[in-house]
């Protein structure tokens, strides 16, 4: 094997930082250890220690005021942006706000954190220097791969123990686990694995702000509008009152940030009158100047909209625990202060998206283990470039351009790009977008925008335009409604695979011993099929429900202020995002994962149960239970029933099938806002851990190995027709009744060389986007490069592989989850 | 009408323009030393052993009644003659773990136009289409011609990979439905032609004199072989050749030796004992030997 690794096709486009600065900013993350920072958290507590009595938004905006005003300006050598969300290279800020007891268990040294069984987190490159780092520096470890300085971590122990009763997880805990008749359900569904550990340490994400205003009107202008709405408030009703609360917790945030920036202002002049460097000296004034003007008021040229984007960016960042909160459409945003800015080119914007890039990888998030080992330490952070505008007219301009270089250049993986496809994009945009995936780095990811324009249209009712010009990306995969979307979402999963164990079980799991429904033991196709749609119903009803009892619970403790204010149009309405106050509410999801896995159980049951009559419905359960031990010929029949994945309609049917019911049900429940559930099937790392807790299925798959990944992805290996097999299947999905589905597609550089690999490349995005598709991602990657990536991670440092909704490095990697990307098909000789 | 094929590999892009299905035909004229596909030579279907996914379980010995496989330390050990002769090959049947396994199905035309046909759209936008190649698509002519209609009437572009070994009743057939020919010139000399692939240029060349006066669109595929098709001579005989049929593009398909494996599978023997391998720069200079000579020529 050594010989053949040793051989392997190099990847085409290989690139380098336009500068030495941002190539430096680059090294010097790579080279960074994780830290904790509890400096945020610490201000917030003390403020909150003094503002028991004030309404909960009230409340929530003074102290999270307090702490951006609070927090230490921190500028470090090459910066030419200004703001960072901790004091370190790699910095987290740990939200016990929002749940302290993952935290206090640890350092309770209370068992670990009972669903880390379920994850995996992987330990080389800055997370295996982190651990050695700890060890000579007398550091202490947290939340494992994070740093932390002996003095924080006394503070930070007293900080915890403050919220232990008061944080977002316990209020609603106390409020779900007394009211709600399925907690146990609810509980014993994370014990099994039918569901994601407790996601109320991130439960948002998936958020894009409404940058536009913020750049165009400036905070100066937007306080001043709001202090008018204040000044002619008349208390008429109930409601009002809760406008006026709004209101002036909306101003008491932005003065805040006002704070949070001009401390930037002030220390880059400080920095600049003790610099002997004059270029140097020179890169703080303008700093500090640019520091001054944005974002309090518009920014006057493209370098200061940066800035102004940036801090805006950050600072609603700073205030929640994000998963998914991305930038949106950059490129459509930038534009026009790009082309009335005589001094800007292309050449001169890649360095400043280069040092942008690094300095959203460089945002750690600290949660639950689990949490962290499902995501990857992976933010979501989704740059979405192209897509056409309000009155349908392609937007690809210069600055999609530059992005896409910086990207190149860079291969960071914050933050993953990704196309809005349209008919009418320039060629010269979407070769640059092939030439970046070429790359390997697995990004940009491609999109379609008329399949969600038509979802969007159908689910809000907005006209068209405003759908166009809004439409972008929050999160991995999952559309959304820039600044007019509401951003708290459910960001747990429900686990298909495990209700397989379920159904083949008679409601109990057969790993743990405990039982989820009362069910018989099926005895035809159709009960085995109904038996599992009752389960997924049940399932799907009681998570929702669950989550619709944690919201209460957000909206009382965390509710969010600042990012309301920038989200569409909680000021003129005067509501937050946590009270409707968005334009459209419809955006909260139901995500699962594992149902390729139930549509080829089912394909194999009937057709070796019921059609030819291979063996009997018990036989087939019990192989299965012994993990197919001693029944190798029935799984190799098994294996051979046609999967979803490979064109043939009894496979593809059974999964449309079930995808139907999927979606019709989960629209017949409300969210917490009083309106339908929107259904999606992202999979992020869950194929992994999900199908770590899962029994053997009839499908084939043994014990323990992955699930197929996300909502059209076949189950690894089992798409032997080749990848526009897996294209025409995928294309039988109506992707306008999902928010959010994924294909991933693995190619062999060799397969996508030159300018016609190119070509083909965006003639197949094409084919599936007219069918009409929804996603498509690719990795272009030879496996034997993989392979010696698994066994000299030392050389492959800065390797980034895409996994599901995200690129990841490599050495970061679990080893479970590198081994599912070598075997994901590859579709090339 | 039935053809034996080996596989259909579809998005499939380096066997004529944009995105194309490849259908790979069984049997093969010539027998080229370096064959990598040494599984397409022979017309008939024949049994395959993947040694390293072999458990040794036994399970094929006991179902065998014609004693056609036995156990040696580490593997199996079949008498591949009696195996590729053998009807029930129950053997296939009873491995659990895919380690026996056919070369070769034989397909009737409609099934192989539904595989082909299921991807007219990526054909269509990228100027895609369907290429077959093999063994040699002119060995089983009559079912090569009857697909290339069939094709035809769908629009489908159709290409043909071919060693040029052909009757000329055949390649006029196939001529009005071919879009175009991938045209495999390997050793111009009419000696070391028949010792490496054991059949003689003469009328491989006759046939590319009948393509090119018939204006049909042809570029040719050279293999390169470090030691024996890599020669100047040879370089200089393969030009002569184009030049004398007013052909434009010529391919580099340089070799590797990745095939050997097969020859093993199959129960083949490999003739050749060792093929260089060659460096990146020495294909550039053959390259450049064409282009310097005013020919398109791509490396594959
Ligand atoms: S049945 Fe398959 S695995 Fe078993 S000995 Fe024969 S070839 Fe090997
Ligand atoms: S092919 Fe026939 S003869 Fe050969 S091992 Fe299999 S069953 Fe026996």
């Amino acid at each position: 094997m050594d010989e053949q690794t040793a051989c392997f096709t190099g990847r085409e486009i290989h690139s380098a930082p336009a500068l030495s600065r941002t190539s430096f900013l680059k090294i010097r993350y790579l080279d960074s250890p994780l830290m904790v920072d509890t400096e945020y958290i610490r201000h917030l507590t003390d403020s909150h220690k003094q503002t028991d009595g004030l309404e909960v938004q009230l409340r929530r905006a003074t102290d999270h005021a307090y702490a951006l005003a609070h927090m230490t300006p921190v500028i470090h050598n090459g910066d030419l942006i200004a703001g960072n969300k901790t004091r370190f290279i790699r910095g987290a800020i740990p939200y016990v706000n929002y749940a302290a007891s993952p935290f206090l268990k640890e350092m309770r040294k209370e068992e670990q954190d009972a669903q880390s069984k379920h994850s995996e987190q992987g330990m080389g490159g800055g997370i295996g220097k982190t651990i050695s780092e700890a060890e000579q520096n007398g550091l202490r470890l947290i939340s494992g791969k994070f740093l932390i300085s002996k003095d924080d971590y006394e503070g930070f122990k007293d900080v915890c123990g403050y919220w232990e009763d008061k944080c977002f997880m316990e209020q609603g805990d106390r409020l779900w686990k007394n009211h709600f008749g399925k907690a146990d359900f609810i509980v014993n569904g994370w014990e099994i694995g039918l569901y994601t550990a407790p996601h109320e340490p991130c439960p948002e994400g998936r958020l894009i702000l409404d940058y536009e205003t913020a750049l165009e009107k400036g905070y100066e202008q937007i306080i001043r509008e709001t202090e008018d709405k204040i000044n002619a408030f008349i208390p008429e009703n109930m409601n009002g009152a809760s406008s006026l609360f709004f209101w002036k917790a909306a101003v008491i945030v932005l003065k805040g940030a006002s704070g949070f920036t001009s401390n930037y202002a002030a220390e880059a002049e400080k920095l600049a009158g003790k610099e002997n460097d004059p270029a140097r000296k020179a890169e703080l004034e303008q700093m500090a100047e640019t520091c001054r003007q944005v974002p309090l008021k518009p920014p006057r040229n493209f370098r200061e909209a940066i800035q102004a984007f940036w801090f805006t960016y950050l600072l609603g960042h700073i205030e929640g625990s994000h998963l998914g909160f991305s930038p949106g459409r950059l490129d459509m945003l930038l534009w026009p202060y790009f082309n009335h800015d005589p001094d800007i080119t292309v050449e001169k914007a890649i360095p400043l998206f280069e040092e942008l890039f690094v300095k959203m990888t460089q945002i750690e998030y600290i949660a639950s283990l689990s949490w962290q080992g499902l995501g990857h330490g992976n933010l979501y952070q989704n740059l979405i470039l192209g897509g056409v505008d309000e009155k349908g007219e392609p937007v690809n301009n210069p600055v999609s351009m530059a992005i896409l270089q910086a990207q190149i250049n860079m291969q960071m993986t914050q933050p993953t790009l990704s196309v809005w496809w349209d008919e009418k994009l320039d060629p010269e945009f979407l070769m640059k977008a092939a030439e970046c995936v070429k790359t390997g780095v697995g990004y940009p990811a491609f999109f379609n925008q008329a399949t969600y324009v038509a979802h969007e249209l159908e689910t809000s009712g907005l006209p068209v335009e405003i759908i166009r010009k809004h439409s972008a990306i929050g999160g991995c995969t999952e559309p959304t409604l820039q600044g007019m979307s509401h951003g708290i979402v459910q960001a747990g999963f429900i686990n298909h695979g495990k209700l397989i164990d379920l159904v083949l079980n008679e409601g109990l799991d057969p790993l743990t011993g405990i039982r989820m429904f009362e069910a018989g033991n099926p005895q035809t196709f159709e009960e085995v099929r109904s038996y599992y749609l009752k389960m997924m119903r049940e399932t799907v009803r009681n998570w929702q429900q669950y989550w619709n009892y944690v919201m209460i619970a957000h909206r009382n403790t965390v509710p969010l202020i600042f990012c309301s204010v920038f989200v569409k149009d909680c000021l003129g309405g005067g509501k937050g995002m946590d009270d409707g106050g968005a334009a459209l509410n419809q955006s909260v999801t139901t995500l699962s994962s594992g149902m390729v896995n139930v549509a080829n159980s089912l394909a194999v049951i009937k057709k070796m149960c019921f059609d030819d009559n291979v063996c009997t419905l018990d036989e087939l359960f019990h192989a299965v239970s012994q993990n197919w031990k001693g029944y190798e010929s029935l799984r190799k029949k098994a294996l051979n029933v046609p999967h979803w994945g490979n064109d043939y309609d009894f496979a593809d049917d059974m999964f449309l099938g079930l995808f139907d019911e999927y979606c019709t049900w989960v629209k017949g429940q409300n969210n917490y806002l009083g309106l339908p559930y929107d259904p999606s099937m992202l999979a992020i790392s869950t194929p992994v851990p999900f199908g770590k807790v899962c029994n053997a299925f009839p499908d084939g798959r043994l014990k323990g190995e992955p699930l197929a990944d996300g909502v059209s992805s076949p189950f690894p290996g089992s798409d032997i027709c080749g990848p526009t097999a897996v294209i025409r299947s995928s294309s039988k999905i109506d992707h306008r009744k999902i928010r959010g589905g994924l294909l991933n597609l693995k190619f062999h550089p060799s397969a996508l060389k030159g300018e016609n690999g190119s070509k083909n490349l965006l003639a197949l995005i094409k084919t599936y986007f007219e069918k009409p598709g929804f996603h498509v991602q690719f990795n272009v990657v030879d496996s034997r490069m993989l392979k010696d990536a698994q066994l000299n991670p030392q050389n492959y440092r800065d390797l980034v592989v895409r996994v599901a909704g995200f690129s990841a490095y490599w050495v970061e990697m679990s080893k479970a989850l590198q081994d599912q990307v070598i075997e994901r098909t590859e579709h090339s000789l | 009408m039935k053809g034996t094929i080996i596989n259909i590999q579809h998005y499939a892009v380096q066997d004529g323009p944009g995105i194309r299905t490849l259908v790979f035909f069984k049997g093969c004229p010539l027998k080229c030393a370096w064959c990598c596909n040494p599984e397409s030579q022979s017309p008939g279907s024949q049994l395959r052993y993947i040694s390293y996914r072999c458990k040794q379980c036994m399970e094929c010995v006991s179902a065998c009644t014609n004693s056609g496989v036995s156990s040696e330390e580490g593997h199996m050990s079949h008498s591949f003659e009696l195996c590729n002769e053998c009807n029930s090959k129950i053997c296939i049947d009873k491995c659990n773990y895919d380690a026996v396994a056919l070369t070769g199905k034989d397909i009737s035309s409609e099934e192989l136009l539904a595989s082909i046909a299921a991807d007219i759209s990526f054909y269509r936008n990228s100027g895609g289409g369907v290429t077959f190649s093999g063994g040699e698509p002119f060995a089983q002519h009559e079912f090569l011609v009857e697909m290339l209609q069939k094709c035809k009437a769908l629009d489908i572009h159709t290409a043909i990979e071919t060693c040029g070994w052909a009757s000329e009743k055949a390649l006029r057939k196939a001529i009005p439905y071919t879009d175009l020919f991938l045209f495999d010139l390997k050793i111009a000399d009419p000696d070391l032609h028949l010792e490496f692939t054991r059949k003689p240029v003469g009328p491989i060349l006759a046939n590319l004199e009948l393509l090119s006066s018939e204006k049909a669109d042809i570029i040719i595929r050279f293999p390169v072989i470090a030691g024996i098709t890599d020669s100047t001579k040879n370089l200089e005989g393969i030009a002569a050749i184009m030049y004398s049929n007013n052909l434009k593009q010529i391919n580099l398909m340089p070799f590797h030796s990745l095939g050997t494996d097969k020859y093993e599978e199959h129960g083949m023997k490999y003739t050749l004992d060792q093929i260089k391998e060659f460096d990146p720069g020495q294909i550039t200079a053959i390259r450049d030997f064409f282009l310097k000579q005013d020919f398109i020529c791509e490396i594959s």
